[in-house]
C-alpha cells in the first residue's frame, strides 16, 4: 500500500475510533447501563461456564466400544465448539459488512472523497476484524479455558488458544465478506415487499423455533430419560463424529488443539486463510463497486398502492397507525416485535413441558401453576425489548409530532399501546397454549395470563419512561435505530431479576407447602403473591411512567437536536 | 387585536447549561395578511425562535400566542392554528406520500370529504405526481421538502410557518411557492419564515425582523421603506446589520 493510502487509512481509522470513543464521552456515557450490560455479559459467560464444565466432563469420559477415548472426545467437543463459534462471528462479521457498506452513510460522503474503494474497505474491515477479534477472543478464551479446567491438555493448546483468538475472525470475515453480496442482493430483492420480508421473518424464526423445540426434546430426554453418561451411546456417538467430519474448518482447529495431524492442519489452515483473502478481495471488489453505486443513486423505487383514506381517524387511532406502519415497514422492528412475541408462547410451551416432569422427578410435586407463571413472566420481559426504543424510535420526528395539535398522553400512550397489543396478545396465546395441551386448568391460565399481561405493561411503562428521559435518536438516514441501547439492557436484566423474584416467590412458596403437607390448605399464596405483586407493578409503572410527564414533555430536549 | 396571528413578547431560550442566550429578548408580531421574514447569520437564533414559536422547544422567559392561545398554557390549541414546515424536513418516511398526508388530516381533524379536493389543489402547487403513492424514504431532497409543505398547508393553517422553505426546490417549484405564499397571505392568513435568500424575502416580506447573536436587531417594514425610499438596498442594509 502506497504511504498516500495508509495516511488516508490512518485518517478513516481515527475517524471511525472518535465515533465509537464518543459514547464514551463526559456527558453521553450512561453508566449504569454500561454497568448493567457488563454485568449481563458476565452472568452469562459464568451460567456458560457452570453447564458446559459439567458437560465437558461427561462428555470427555464417554466411552466409544467400551473404551474411553479422551482425546477423539476433546477433539470432537473443541470441533463443535469451534464451529459454533466461528458461525456467530461470521453471521456477525456479515452483518457489521452489509451495513457498513449498503447502508451506513459514510460511504456515500467518501465515494466524494478521493478515497479508493480497497483503502475503503479496508478502513472498515479493520473496524469489524477488531470487534471481531474482541468477541472471538471472549468466546474462546471462556470455552478453551473451561475445557481445561475439567481435561488434562498439553502446552501446544494454549498456543493454538492464543492463535486462534486472531485467526478465526480472519476466516469469519473473510467468509462474510464472500456471503455479504447475496444477502445484499436478498435484501434489494425484499426492498419495500413487506408482506414478503413478514413472511421471510417468520419463517425463519420457525425453523430457529424447530431448531430450538428438537434442542429442547434432546435437553428433556437427557434429562428425564437415564443418566447423560448413557444418552452418549455408541449410536450417538457415530452421529456426532459424522456430523464433527462435516465442520471445516473449525475441525481443523480442534486438531490442533489436541496435536492431532498437526502439520497437516496447520498446513489446511493457511491456505484456507490465503483463499479465504483472494476470495475476499475479489468479492469486495465487486461489494464495494456494487455499494458505491447503490449508495450515491436512489435505487429503483416500487410503487405502493396505497391510496387516500376513506374514513377519519382520531388522532390517537391515526398515531398508532404511524406506528405501526413504521414497524411493519422496518424488518428489524417486525422481527423484533411480531416474531419474537409470537414465539414466547412456544417457548413457554416448551420449557413447561420439560421443567414440569423435571420438578415432579426431582421433588415429587407438581408445581405447574407456578412454573407456568414464571416462565411467562421470564419470555415476556425477554419479548418486551421493543418498547426500550418507544421514543427513540421516532427519531427527529418526535419534534414534529411534538409541534402538531396533539396532547402528550396520545404521543406517549399510543406507543405504550401498540407494545402492550403485542404483549397482551403473546400472553394470551401463551394461556390458550398451556391451557389446551400444557395441563394447565382454565382458571389457572386466565391467572397467569392476567398477572403476565400486569407486568408485561408495567415493564412496557418503565422502558417507554427510561426511553424517554434518555432519548438518543438514530443518526441513520432513515432514522432506523441499529444499536441496542442501554435501556434495552437494563430493562431486560430488571425484567428477568423481576421474572426470578416472583416466580421464584411463588414456586418458593409452593414447594415449601407442599414439603409440609400444606399445600391444599394454603394454596391461595399463589394468587395472593403472584396478584398482588402485579397490582403492585402495573401500579408502580403506570405512575412511574405519568410522573411529571406533562411537564417533561413540554421541556423535552432530548435525542440529537 | 384581533388581526394579530403570532404574538412573541420577550422570548428569552437557553440551551442547557450553557451560559449565553441562544435567544435573548425577542419580539416581534404577525398580523393577518402579513408575510414577515426572519433573518440572521447562521447560529443567529432564527430556528431557535422558531422552535420555540412551534412548541417544539421549551424556552425560559417571555410569551407566545398563536391567534391569542398561549403556546404553554393552550398548546393543543395554539398548535391547531399553525403549519409548519421545519429546516431539517423531518417526515415519516416509511409512509408513502398519501398515508403522510392522511395522517396530518387525521391529527388536524380534516374532514375526509375535502382532503381528496385539498390534495388535488396542493398538487397543483408541488406537482410530486405517482410519487405520492410511494414511499417517501425513496423521495429526493426536494421531493421531501415538497410533502412537508403540502403536510403544513394541507389543513390550512392561520398561521404558516417555514424554516428555510426554499432549500432544495427546483426554480419552477420555487416560483410556485412563492405564487402561493402571497397569496396564502392575501386570503388573511399569517406567514413566517426564515432564509437566507435575500431576494426572496425582499420579493415577498412585508416585515422582516433581524437577529444577530441571539438578540434583535430590528424590526422593519420594508414595504414601507422600499415605497418611501426608491433607492433602498435590502441587501446593503442586510449586510450592514448582520454582523
Amino acid at each position: 500500500m502506497k504511504a498516500e493510502s495508509r495516511k488516508v487509512l490512518g485518517a478513516l481509522l481515527r475517524k471511525q475510533f472518535c465515533e465509537s470513543a464518543a459514547s464514551f464521552a463526559k456527558g453521553n456515557f450512561n453508566v449504569v447501563g454500561f454497568a448493567v450490560r457488563t454485568l449481563l455479559i458476565v452472568a452469562l459467560i459464568a451460567i456458560f461456564v457452570v453447564f458446559f464444565g459439567d458437560f465437558a466432563d461427561v462428555y470427555l469420559a464417554v466411552t466409544t466400544d467400551g473404551e474411553p477415548a479422551p482425546l477423539t472426545r476433546a477433539f470432537e467437543l473443541m470441533t463443535m465448539v469451534y464451529a459454533a463459534i466461528m458461525a456467530l462471528t461470521v453471521i456477525g462479521a456479515m452483518t457489521a459488512l452489509e451495513r457498513e457498506l449498503f447502508s451506513s452513510e459514510d460511504v456515500r460522503i467518501f465515494s466524494a472523497l478521493p478515497i479508493g474503494a480497497n483503502t475503503i474497505f479496508a478502513a472498515k474491515a479493520i473496524v469489524i476484524y477488531a470487534r471481531q477479534t474482541l468477541v472471538c477472543t471472549v468466546c474462546v478464551l471462556t470455552a478453551n479455558i473451561t475445557v481445561a479446567a475439567h481435561a488434562s491438555v498439553e502446552w501446544y493448546f494454549w498456543l493454538v488458544t492464543a492463535l486462534s483468538c486472531p485467526l478465526l475472525p480472519m476466516l469469519s470475515v473473510g467468509i462474510a465478506s464472500v456471503l455479504a453480496l447475496p444477502i445484499h442482493a436478498l435484501k434489494v430483492l425484499l426492498k419495500d415487499r413487506f408482506a414478503a420480508t413478514f413472511v421471510l421473518i417468520t419463517l425463519v424464526t420457525a425453523a430457529l423455533l424447530f431448531a430450538y423445540a428438537y434442542l429442547l426434546r434432546l435437553v428433556s430426554s437427557m434429562l428425564l430419560g437415564e443418566d447423560l453418561r448413557y444418552f452418549f451411546n455408541d449410536a450417538v456417538m457415530a452421529k456426532i463424529a459424522a456430523v464433527v467430519a462435516w465442520l471445516h474448518p473449525a475441525d481443523l482447529f480442534a486438531a490442533l488443539l489436541t496435536g492431532k495431524d498437526v502439520l497437516s492442519s496447520a498446513l489446511v489452515i493457511a491456505a484456507v486463510l490465503v483463499v479465504c483473502f483472494a476470495l475476499s478481495l475479489i468479492f469486495i471488489k465487486l461489494i464495494l463497486t456494487r455499494a458505491l453505486k447503490a449508495q450515491v443513486s436512489s435505487g429503483g423505487v416500487r410503487h405502493l398502492t396505497a391510496r387516500a383514506q376513506r374514513r377519519a381517524l382520531s388522532p390517537l387511532a391515526a398515531l398508532i397507525k404511524k406506528e405501526f406502519l413504521l414497524i411493519f415497514r422496518t424488518p428489524d422492528y417486525m422481527f423484533s416485535y411480531f416474531s419474537v412475541a409470537l414465539v414466547v408462547p412456544l417457548l413457554v410451551y416448551f420449557c413447561m413441558s420439560i421443567s414440569s416432569a423435571l420438578v415432579v422427578r426431582l421433588i415429587g410435586i407438581s408445581c405447574d401453576l407456578e412454573l407456568a407463571l414464571f416462565l411467562s413472566l421470564l419470555f415476556g420481559s425477554l419479548a418486551n425489548v421493543f418498547c426500550t426504543t418507544n421514543i427513540s424510535r421516532d427519531g427527529m420526528m418526535f419534534y414534529s409530532v411534538k409541534v402538531m395539535p396533539l396532547g402528550y398522553r396520545s404521543v406517549v400512550f399510543s406507543k405504550v399501546l401498540l407494545c402492550l397489543v403485542v404483549a397482551v396478545l403473546s400472553q394470551l396465546l401463551t394461556a390458550i397454549l398451556l391451557c389446551a395441551a400444557g395441563g394447565l386448568d382454565v382458571l389457572h391460565a386466565l391467572f397467569v395470563f392476567a398477572v403476565a399481561s400486569a407486568f408485561s405493561f408495567s415493564q412496557i411503562c418503565f422502558a417507554t419512561r427510561i426511553d424517554f428521559d434518555h432519548a438518543k435518536f438514530s443518526s441513520q438516514p432513515d432514522g432506523e435505530i441499529k444499536e441496542q441501547s442501554n435501556t434495552a439492557a437494563l430493562v431486560v436484566v430488571v425484567g428477568m431479576l423481576t421474572a426470578f423474584a416472583v416466580g421464584g416467590a411463588v414456586l418458593a412458596s409452593r414447594m415449601a407447602l407442599s414439603l409440609r403437607g400444606l399445600a391444599q390448605e394454603y394454596g391461595f399464596l399463589t394468587y395472593l403473591i403472584g396478584g398482588a405483586l402485579a397490582v403492585v407493578a402495573a401500579a408502580g409503572g403506570w405512575i412511574f411512567l405519568v410522573f411529571r410527564l406533562k411537564e417533561r414533555y413540554y421541556r423535552f430536549e432530548g435525542g440529537v437536536l | 387585536m384581533s388581526d394579530e396571528i403570532v404574538k412573541v413578547d420577550r422570548l428569552f431560550k437557553k440551551y442547557g447549561k450553557r451560559a449565553e442566550w441562544a435567544v435573548e429578548d425577542v419580539s416581534f408580531d404577525v398580523k393577518a395578511g402579513e408575510i414577515v421574514g426572519l433573518l440572521g447569520h447562521n447560529g443567529a437564533g432564527k430556528s431557535t425562535t422558531l422552535r420555540c414559536l412551534e412548541g417544539m422547544l421549551p424556552f425560559d422567559r417571555g410569551n407566545i400566542s398563536i391567534c391569542g392561545r398561549d403556546i404553554v398554557r393552550d398548546p393543543i390549541g395554539a398548535k391547531s392554528q399553525m403549519g409548519f414546515v421545519t429546516d431539517d424536513h423531518a417526515v415519516f418516511v416509511k409512509m408513502t406520500g398519501v398515508q403522510y398526508l392522511d395522517f396530518i388530516c387525521d391529527v388536524y381533524k380534516v374532514p375526509v370529504g375535502v382532503r381528496k379536493e385539498r390534495y388535488r389543489e396542493l398538487e397543483s402547487v408541488f406537482a410530486l405526481g405517482d410519487s405520492v403513492r410511494d414511499l417517501i424514504a425513496s423521495y429526493s431532497h426536494g421531493m421531501r421538502q415538497k410533502i412537508c409543505m403540502m403536510g403544513s398547508l394541507v389543513h390550512r393553517p392561520k398561521l404558516w410557518v417555514l424554516d428555510e422553505p426554499m432549500t432544495g426546490l427546483d426554480p419552477r417549484t420555487m416560483r410556485a411557492v412563492r405564487e402561493l405564499m402571497t397569496d396564502y397571505a392575501k386570503s388573511g392568513n399569517g406567514i413566517l419564515f426564515s432564509s437566507h435568500a435575500l431576494d426572496t424575502v425582499a420579493k415577498l416580506c412585508d416585515r422582516v425582523v433581524l437577529i444577530r447573536k441571539g438578540k434583535q436587531v430590528s424590526d422593519l417594514n420594508v414595504r414601507e421603506i422600499a415605497a418611501s425610499d426608491p433607492d433602498f438596498d435590502f441587501e446593503e442594509y442586510y449586510l450592514s446589520n448582520e454582523s
